[in-house]
C-alpha cells in the first residue's frame, strides 16, 4: 500500500471513529513526520490502517466502531477434501478454517488447486473426500468473468441487486459507493465488455460484496490491477474485515501475504 | 506499561515521536512502533501528563514536541511506586518457584 493511499484510509478511519478534523490533521502530519525520519512504509510502522485507526481513536477518546465477536465459530471448514480431475491430483487432504473477520490468503504456485479449492468452497465443485462446511452466503469472485460483457456496472449492480430487494436506485447507489471506494467510478463505465481486466475485477468483486455475503471467495483479484487499485482493495478488505466479515483470497503476489490474518500455502496437491 | 516508560523517558526534556522511540530502543524497550507510541501519546495527552506543542521540523512536515506537565510528573511517581510493589512481590513468588 503507498503511504498517501495509508494516510487517506486513516484519515477516512478516523473520521468514521468521530474523531476531530484538528485531531486527524495532528495524526497525519505526525505519521508523515516519523515516516520520513523512520524510513519504510507506513505499513510496517503503523500496521493497517483500519487497526491503527481504532487504537488512536480509543486513545483520544472518540468514538469506536462496534465490532462483531471474534470468538464465533467458524464460517468456512474444510475437512481433509481431495480432488482429483481425470485421476490427476489436485488437491490431497486440504483442511483449513476460517472464522468471521479472518482473511485467508492461499498461495502457491500455479496449478496447485487454488482455484479448485475455492469453487468447492463456492460449492461450484464437489470434493471426491472430505467435508466442506460453510455458514451464511458466500460471494464469489472467479478469476475471469463473473460479469457480462454486454451488460453497464450500473446493470450488473440492478440485476444483483433485486434478488436482495434492493429497487434499482438502491442497487446502483449502493454499486457506485463501493465501486468508488476501490478507486473506481463505474457511474460513468461502458458496458463490461469494453473494461480492462482489472476494472473488469472490480465489477465482479463488487457484485460479490452487494450480496452483503459473510465469507467473500477471489479467486486471483489482483490480476491487471494497478499498484494503487490492489492498496484499495485491500483497505476494502481491511474494512470488510473490521466488519466481521471473512474472506478467503487467493493470489501468487508475495505482497498479499504480509497483509492476510492467515496465509496458507498450497503446493503440489498437499497443504502446507 | 509503556505508558509509565513514555513518561519517564520524556523526563525533563521536550521530545518528538521519532525520537522517543530511539530513547525506548536504546532503553531496551525497543523497537516500539509507531502504531503503539502515538496512541500512547495521545492517551497521556488527553489525561494532562504530557503537553504538546507543534514547531516547524528540519525541513520536513511539523512536528509535535512533548514536555512532562506537573499532573504527568505526579503519575509517573505513582506508576513507579506501583511497579516497584507489583516487581517485588513477582520476584519474591518466583524465587520460591525457581528455588524450592
Amino acid at each position: 500500500m503507498n503511504d498517501e493511499t495509508w494516510l487517506d484510509c486513516l484519515d477516512h478511519e478516523l473520521h468514521a471513529a468521530g474523531v476531530s478534523p484538528e485531531n486527524r490533521a495532528s495524526a497525519r502530519v505526525e505519521t508523515e513526520g516519523f515516516l520520513q525520519e523512520a524510513g519504510g512504509s507506513a505499513l510496517e510502522h503503523f500496521g493497517p490502517p483500519t487497526t491503527y485507526a481504532s487504537h488512536l481513536a480509543d486513545a483520544l477518546g472518540g468514538r469506536s466502531r462496534p465490532q462483531r465477536p471474534r470468538t464465533a465459530a467458524p464460517v468456512v471448514s474444510v475437512d481433509g477434501v481431495s480432488k482429483s480431475y481425470r485421476s490427476r491430483p489436485v488437491l490431497n487432504d486440504v483442511s483449513l478454517t476460517v472464522s468471521p473477520g479472518d482473511v485467508v490468503v492461499l498461495t502457491g504456485p500455479n496449478g496447485a488447486g487454488k482455484s479448485t479449492l475455492l469453487r468447492i468452497i463456492a460449492g461450484l465443485d464437489r470434493a471426491d473426500r472430505g467435508q466442506v462446511t460453510v455458514e451464511g452466503a458466500v460471494g464469489y469472485v472467479p478469476q475471469r468473468g463473473g460479469v457480462d460483457p454486454h451488460l453497464r456496472p450500473g446493470e450488473h449492480f440492478e440485476l444483483f441487486g433485486a434478488p436482495l430487494g434492493l429497487t434499482r436506485r438502491q442497487a446502483r447507489s449502493e454499486g457506485n459507493r463501493l465501486a468508488r471506494e476501490l478507486g473506481w467510478d463505474a457511474a460513468a463505465a461502458p458496458v463490461a465488455g469494453a473494461l480492462s481486466g482489472g476494472t473488469a475485477q472490480k465489477l465482479a468483486v463488487v457484485t460479490a460484496l452487494l450480496r452483503q455475503p459473510q465469507t467473500l471467495l477471489l479467486d486471483e483479484p489482483y490480476q491487471g490491477m494497478d499498484a494503487d487499485s490492489q492498496q484499495r482493495l485491500w483497505a476494502l478488505l481491511w474494512a470488510w474485515q473490521e466488519g466481521g466479515g471473512s474472506a478467503v483470497v487467493s493470489s501468487h503476489a508475495s505482497d498479499a501475504l504480509s497483509k492476510a490474518s492467515t496465509v496458507v500455502e498450497i503446493e503440489g496437491s498437499t497443504l502446507r | 506499561m509503556l505508558d509509565p516508560c513514555v513518561l519517564a523517558l520524556v523526563g525533563d526534556d521536550e521530545t518528538y515521536g521519532y525520537e522517543l522511540a530511539g530513547r525506548l530502543g536504546d532503553a531496551g524497550l525497543g523497537p516500539v512502533k509507531g502504531g503503539s507510541l502515538y496512541p500512547s501519546l495521545a492517551r497521556l495527552e488527553k489525561h494532562g501528563f504530557l503537553a504538546s506543542q507543534w514547531r516547524a521540523g528540519d525541513g520536513g512536515p511539523g512536528r509535535k514536541y512533548y514536555t512532562l506537565t506537573d499532573r504527568g510528573r505526579s503519575e509517573l511517581r505513582e506508576q513507579s511506586r506501583i511497579w516497584a510493589a507489583f516487581a517485588s512481590r513477582v520476584s519474591s513468588v518466583l524465587d520460591v518457584e525457581v528455588h524450592p
